[in-house]
């Protein structure tokens, strides 16, 4: 039955898109109003028959219907009830049908949130998500089916990979895909657009709130893959520069390249084809991600069922939409050119300075990640970029940009008093380095350049855009800070935490980078590793048997000055269906380290291999990428205008 | 009408997709290893039957095959009985590098099989093997006397394999 349902309800979806996106060629048959009402109902319809179809496969795990394949191949009966939901976007069939899901709830978003977007525009947005959304169902109908079935029945599924039996992984992949999937609307804005000819201000300041949407998304998303890295991979690294994470990262770095094009192309209206482009660009990024994801044709540490034939699909379209859109923009993005004048000296120039470092990024990293492609297609030998490539041309980029961060928040429009400027930041700095200098001289003892770089930019980041918080602060002479610090304007307060965050994430980067210790020991029962100014004590392995898997539990006590401090419990746990071994590290966090203890292999006589290591500082990453998710946050909820300030 | 820079957007996407069209037709796993011609990485484990430990230096002296495998594996009972047929000639040595298996299992597995390992380094975790840059089993490494990994095979090895790459290496 539910195959039946499934196909159908995908099959009519897959006919609607159609109708929504032949829409665009009935502008001259058909009032704008009818066209309007069509392709809001339309798009709502979509949205509702796909959450049933998302909905009926759900069912289909909680129930284990094994007569489909999909669930066979990814789920079994004694699986927990919170991962047999979440299996269904455990693999390629179900992810790709979260995808168009997602995809297709923020089409039926644009016209319900059209505020007081003009028509016609809001009607040519729907039409081309009308194709992209055709696309989608088309793939999975033809080739990534969740609905096929599998005959004979199994009696069981072959299970869920153990490694995506995380919490972590329940939310990952939709925040990530609600990220990369919300890309879709500055695109089919863009294009719309450019088949319009022509912008206004109004329209950008609405087209933001979407970006900054999909930015926050995007942003959670990567970081809870980072987090699940971390904790569950057992190796203590939280981003490995892989394909697939760089597939998530380009757009990532695009899309706030057009985060602060966009302020720019709003309060100014400069660069807007620049912004345009960029739109086109985030989303080809996005495309491009799942392409190389889907096709295997980089090898990565992600195990997802790779099938070139798939590749070669997403392939076609892709090369289809971005074509298509890229050559209507060489042909239109003249239209959009406005005559406005910049000085060098204003913040529109700084923030064209950050635009063009974040895209000179994005094409290092694409640059890396193709690499492989490009020497073998060009007979020069397979050469993959590993690792140092990308940290050290990424640190030489971002280095500039987190310098430019407090020039942008304290320059202004048009033209900045530079001397004063200069004045006052200067001094900032040099406080900030002397702060560094003092640190890694009399307390980390330790003389590493990059470090003493990266960590004065850090703190001469946070000085600055904290001062001119409390500076606004003072300024608007309220006298209750509660009401004062409520009446700041919202695009100020975001843009500040974002950038703190930005300073906190590279204290937590750096530091953990370059001073964390490991160490790799044989422990038997009652011996102790001594790590820092903690030590540790092996007490034993005892046996766990859980519903899916049965684990050793090692026991281990930390006491700091021969006080108890905390047991730790790493797990090594076997899966029963694939066979997997798991390690499930333990780990206790502070804000100034984290102690990380990770089960081994069993030797004779009672002793294990058992990994620790002490990572200083490194929760600052996660708390600093909270401070940026914050700061997104109040950029889509916060008011817009400057109210109730003196 | 047409802005002269507007053309390089499109232009830099056809040379990228010129290059993303060719890499579809090719098989990403033939990207040879970037240890080729680097001593193999540094390892501590202990080995599969006696528990012993066994680190790299261990493996010294001698050119080795090292057969990265797992009583999971598909491929790896495909390319066993080769295995034991190389084994037989006592032409190289073989170690195996038992790859996110369980100890009883893969045990089991060599019981029935057959052993033509001279030492198998246990790596549940498979921390080793991706010191290795292994994939996926089965892969075989071909390594030099001085510890030089000099060739590296991903998937089930045959007779092709032995006459190409092995053969010349031990008449030499």
């Amino acid at each position: 039955m539910i195959t039946e349902v499934g196909n159908f309800i995908l099959s009519i979806s897959a006919t609607l898109s159609l109708c929504m996106f032949s829409v665009i060629f009935f502008k001259k048959y058909v009032g704008i109003n009818s066209r309007y009402t069509f392709c809001k109902i339309i798009s709502l319809t979509i949205s509702f028959l796909i959450l049933v179809s998302f909905i009926l496969l759900a069912y289909a795990f909680l129930t284990d219907d094994f007569s489909l394949r999909y669930v066979a191949n990814n789920s079994n009966i004694s699986l927990d009830t919170i991962y047999k939901f979440s299996a269904v976007w455990g693999a390629h069939e179900g992810s790709i049908l979260l995808w168009v899901l997602v995809l297709s709830v923020w089409a039926s978003c644009i016209p319900i949130l059209s505020s007081n977007m003009p028509k016609n525009i809001i009607i040519d947005m729907l039409s081309i998500m009308g194709i992209l959304i055709l696309f989608f169902l088309t793939f999975i109908l033809f080739s990534s089916n969740p609905f096929d079935r599998i005959f004979p029945i199994p009696l069981n599924g072959r299970d869920l990979n153990p490694l995506l039996q995380d919490p972590g992984l329940i939310i990952h992949p939709p925040m990530l895909y609600i990220g990369y999937v919300g890309t879709s609307v500055p695109f089919v804005f863009a294009v719309a657009v450019l088949l319009n000819g022509h912008i206004n201000t109004e329209w950008i300041s609405w087209l933001r709130k979407w970006v900054v949407t999909s930015w926050v998304f995007l942003t959670i998303g990567i970081s809870l893959g980072s987090w699940w890295a971390y904790h569950e991979l057992g190796w203590g690294g939280w981003w490995f520069w892989d394909p697939v994470e760089n597939a998530s990262f380009m757009p990532w770095l695009a899309i706030t390249a057009l985060l602060h094009s966009l302020i720019v192309s709003e309060k100014r209206e400069l660069f807007i084809n620049w912004t345009i482009l960029l739109a086109i660009l985030t989303f080809s990024l996005s495309l491009l991600g799942a392409f190389l994801v889907r096709s295997g044709i980089l090898v990565s540490v992600h195990a997802f069922a790779n099938d070139p034939e798939r590749g070669l699909y997403i392939l076609l379209f892709l090369s289809l939409v971005i074509g298509l859109s890229l050559a209507l923009y060489f042909l239109k993005s003249k239209l959009l050119i406005s005559n406005n004048q910049y000085s060098i000296t204003s913040k529109e120039f700084i923030l064209l300075l950050n635009n063009l470092f974040l895209t000179i990024t994005t094409f290092s990293i694409l640059l890396g990640t193709l690499y492989p492609l490009i020497t073998s297609s060009l007979d020069l030998g397979k050469i993959s970029v590993g690792a140092p490539y990308f940290n050290f041309i990424f640190s030489a980029l971002m280095l500039p940009i987190v310098f430019l961060m407090s020039f942008a928040i304290y320059s202004s429009w048009s033209k900045t008093n530079y001397s004063y400027l200069i004045k006052k930041l200067g001094l900032l700095l040099f406080y900030s380095v002397i702060i560094v200098y003092i640190y890694m001289n009399f307390y980390l003892q330790s003389d590493i350049f990059v470090v003493f770089l990266a960590l004065s930019l850090a703190i001469f980041t946070i000085f600055s855009s904290s001062i001119k918080i409390l500076q606004f602060l003072y300024n608007s002479g309220c006298s209750n800070i509660l009401k004062s610090i409520f009446s700041l304007p919202s695009s100020m307060v975001s843009n500040i935490f974002a950038h703190i965050g930005i300073g906190v994430l590279i204290i937590g980067i750096t530091m953990s980078n370059y001073y964390s210790i490991q160490k790799e020991v044989v422990m038997k029962k009652n011996s102790q590793v001594t790590i820092k100014d903690t030590s540790i004590k092996f007490i034993g392995v005892k046996n766990k048997i859980s519903n899916n898997y049965a684990s050793q539990v090692g026991i281990f006590d930390a006491y700091k000055n021969n006080n108890y401090l905390i047991s730790f419990f790493p797990e090594k746990r076997t899966y029963n269906i694939q066979k997997n071994i798991m390690t499930e590290a333990a780990i206790n966090s502070t804000l100034t380290r984290d102690i990380y203890v990770a089960l081994g292999e069993s030797l004779s006589n009672d002793s294990w291999v058992v990994r620790i290591y002490y990572k200083p500082y490194i929760q600052l990453l996660w708390y600093g990428v909270g401070l940026m998710i914050l700061g997104g946050l109040f950029g889509i909820f916060g008011r817009n205008k400057l109210e109730n300030i003196k | 009408m047409i802005h002269k820079l507007s053309v390089l957007p499109i232009s830099i996407f056809l040379v990228i997709l010129y290059f993303l069209f060719s890499g579809l037709s090719k098989d990403p796993t033939l990207i040879p290893s970037p240890l080729i011609g680097k001593p193999v990485p540094e390892f501590s484990s202990t080995t599969l039957f006696e528990k012993k430990t066994i680190t790299n230096t261990d493996l010294l002296g001698e050119t080795y095959l090292l057969n990265v495998w797992g009583s999971w594996c598909y491929g790896c009972s495909i390319e066993h009985d080769f295995i034991m047929d190389i084994n037989s000639k006592k032409t190289i040595k073989i170690y195996g590098l038992n790859y996110k298996d369980k100890r009883f299992a893969a045990i089991n597995w060599l019981e029935k099989k057959g052993n033509p390992y001279k030492s198998i380094i246990f790596d549940d975790t498979g921390s080793i093997a991706i010191d290795f840059g292994v994939y996926g089993a089965p892969e075989t490494f071909l390594i030099n006397d001085e510890g030089i990994v000099i060739h590296k095979h991903i998937g089930p090895i045959d007779q092709a394999y032995y006459k190409k790459i092995i053969l010349p290496v031990i008449e030499k």
